[in-house]
């Protein structure tokens, strides 16, 4: 990834899929041609004046100032713009991240199995059974460091595998990890929900439910279908990875793995040797999307035509949701060793996945080019688009990592049984929600998106779990109302 | 996947393919073959391969609503008989409710 200058190279500020974008971002459109005319002007003049200059000085001087003005006006309505969309994509993702966490904290509250503490991954080897405070402290760190580990090397072993362009492995793993998501999670989830409900249930009906719903999942999330349900099935399945941490990770541990996990995610994506970084530009470089299927994207985004076949693997994607292989949780059951399962959501997300920590990257994109050619592959690669709206165009891309840490946060706020706490904490991540995706309209390269969120609330969970829940009960015993 | 931004002969072969792959057994597929393509099929003005995916959706329609029948019947027959049936419905049953029959 060379770092130059060149206006050539691929840097994070690159819009991915630059070349293949038929329409492009329109106020990056508008910058553009505004900066081209701008030069174009100037050249002009310049070039004029300089021609002027043999012919008579002054009047070149004063003709090269001209261009200068036309300018300005234009910046803040650029910006203006901008932001306008800032907002909406702050919008756009509220419900989605709302909606997982929602189901997670329904399903604590209503599902005994997910707070119960019975088995722990073999990545947590450290179970937190003594009653010091001490000796829990370490071995929170303890196994958040070596999850940690477990991520960053997956994390690495993908970009590895992507660099090499072994996409059909890649590819290959995703799909597996989205089947066992998609099945098996889904399996235990029902399993536990009917048990909870004392439903009875016979088999016939529970396969038949079950291949339908996981079908559908993969249709959707794979290949083709409608957008909500395809949004709606990856809040599903980040909300089911989401039950499994706060179910498999010991109760310091899960704080701490959070905190470990935002400050992984702010190295590896902002720092220039970061493994995410290295991932979103050689995607850049390369013109292809990043494993969209691993990202939630508030709105439709089409393969590129299929007019290169080979590649197309990776080409033809849009959102292939990171599908996190979880085998952690049937293996938790079964008492066996937990394999590495893919992760899901993300590269990155597949990594920690694997171990069960989820692998967040989360990269908001904030208007990511939309890969708008039309899916005529072979007679008209480059047929013209029609022109889609202002608004379709600009979508907002959520890392699905980021879906599950954020619902673990709050899960496991909401499983103390306090609301308080978990309204606190819902705010917080909504929040840090905002100010990233300010930063992201502000900064125009991908972010990771845990950290603001994730240190809210860790500190709004903290805070009222220690002044503001005593405070409220001490009003509440003494029945006064503020 | 925005309908609107596909050409038809693309939204024909999508309809199409959300048929065939309803016939393994997918009710599931085909009610979301019906719901999405229902737009186009009924209410958009009339285009070329209207007639062929009004006639998938159609055909989708009914296949769902026949599964639906079965599945809601077997449920009922199910949910009323699993105490009757003694040992078969226990060995029929996934999950058996605990505290009552």
């Amino acid at each position: 990834m060379s770092e130059s200058g060149s206006d050539l190279d691929a840097t994070e500020h690159t819009a991915l899929m630059d070349g293949h974008i038929a329409e492009a971002r329109p106020d990056r459109e508008l910058a553009e041609r505004i900066a081209r005319k701008r030069k174009t002007k100037s050249d002009n003049q310049r070039s004029y004046g300089s021609v002027e200059q043999i012919e008579g000085g002054p009047s070149g001087a004063s003709i090269a100032q001209q261009p200068r003005v036309p300018a300005a006006p234009v910046e803040p309505q650029i910006e203006e713009l901008e932001l306008k969309y800032g907002a909406r994509h702050v919008i756009k993702l509220f419900v989605p991240v709302t909606l997982c966490m929602l189901v997670v904290v329904a399903t604590i509250s209503s599902i005994n199995f997910y707070s119960v503490k019975d088995v722990y991954l073999a990545y947590t080897p450290f179970h937190e059974e003594s009653p010091y405070a001490s000796t829990k402290v370490w071995n929170a760190l303890a196994n958040s460091m070596i999850l940690l580990c477990v991520i960053a090397l997956m994390t690495v072993l993908l970009i590895v595998l992507y660099k090499k362009k072994c996409y059909k492995t890649i590819h290959g793993w995703l799909i597996l990890s989205s089947l066992i998501l998609l099945f098996l999670f889904s399996y235990l989830y029902i399993e536990e929900a009917l048990i909870a409900y004392n439903i009875p249930m016979d088999y016939i009906t529970l396969g038949f439910v079950l291949w339908n719903f996981g079908v559908m999942g993969m249709i959707v999330i794979h290949w083709k279908g409608p957008l909500r349900l395809q949004q709606a099935y990856l809040i599903f399945i980040a909300a089911l990875m989401a039950l499994v941490f706060i179910k498999y990770l010991p109760e310091w541990t899960t704080w701490a793995v959070l905190a470990v996990i935002s400050i992984w995610d702010l190295v590896a994506v902002l720092t220039p040797k970061g493994p995410l970084r290295i991932l979103v530009e050689t995607a850049q470089e390369r013109n292809e999307p990043i494993f969209p299927a691993l990202i939630y994207s508030s709105t439709v985004m089409y393969c590129m035509a299929a007019a290169s076949p080979a590649p197309g693997a990776a080409g033809e994607r849009e959102l292939r949701p990171l599908q996190p292989h979880g085998t952690v949780e049937g293996e938790g059951r079964d008492g066996t060793e937990a394999g590495g399962g893919e992760a899901g959501f993300d590269a990155a997300w597949r990594e920690r996945r694997d171990e069960g920590a989820a692998p967040r990257r989360l990269r908001v994109d904030s208007a990511p080019p939309r890969y708008v050619t039309r899916l005529d592959p072979p007679h008209a690669p480059h047929a013209p688009p029609h022109a889609p709206d202002l608004d379709e165009e600009k979508g907002v891309k959520l890392g699905l990592g980021d879906f599950i840490f954020y619902s673990v946060l709050v899960g496991k706020a909401s499983s103390y049984g306090d609301w308080n706490t978990t309204l606190a904490c819902f705010v917080a991540i909504l929040i840090g929600l905002c100010l990233t995706l300010l930063l992201l309209a502000i900064l125009k390269k991908a972010l990771p998106a845990l950290p603001i969120s994730i240190t809210f609330g860790l500190i709004f969970y903290f805070a009222t779990r220690s002044v503001v829940k005593p405070f409220a009960d001490a009003l509440a015993a003494e029945q006064v109302f503020i | 996947m925005d309908l609107s931004k596909l050409p038809n002969d693309m939204k024909l072969q999508l309809c199409k393919s959300y048929f065939k792959v309803g016939c393994l057994f997918l009710p599931f597929v085909w009610a979301v073959n019906v719901c999405w393509f229902f737009r186009d099929a009924f209410i958009k003005p009339a285009y070329d391969e209207q007639k062929l995916i009004k006639k998938f959706v159609i055909m989708s329609a009914i296949g769902a609503f026949v599964w639906a029948v079965i599945l809601v019947t077997w449920i009922t027959v199910y949910q009323t008989n699993r105490v009757s049936w003694g040992a078969t419905g226990d060995a029929l049953s996934f999950i058996v409710p605990l505290g009552r029959a």
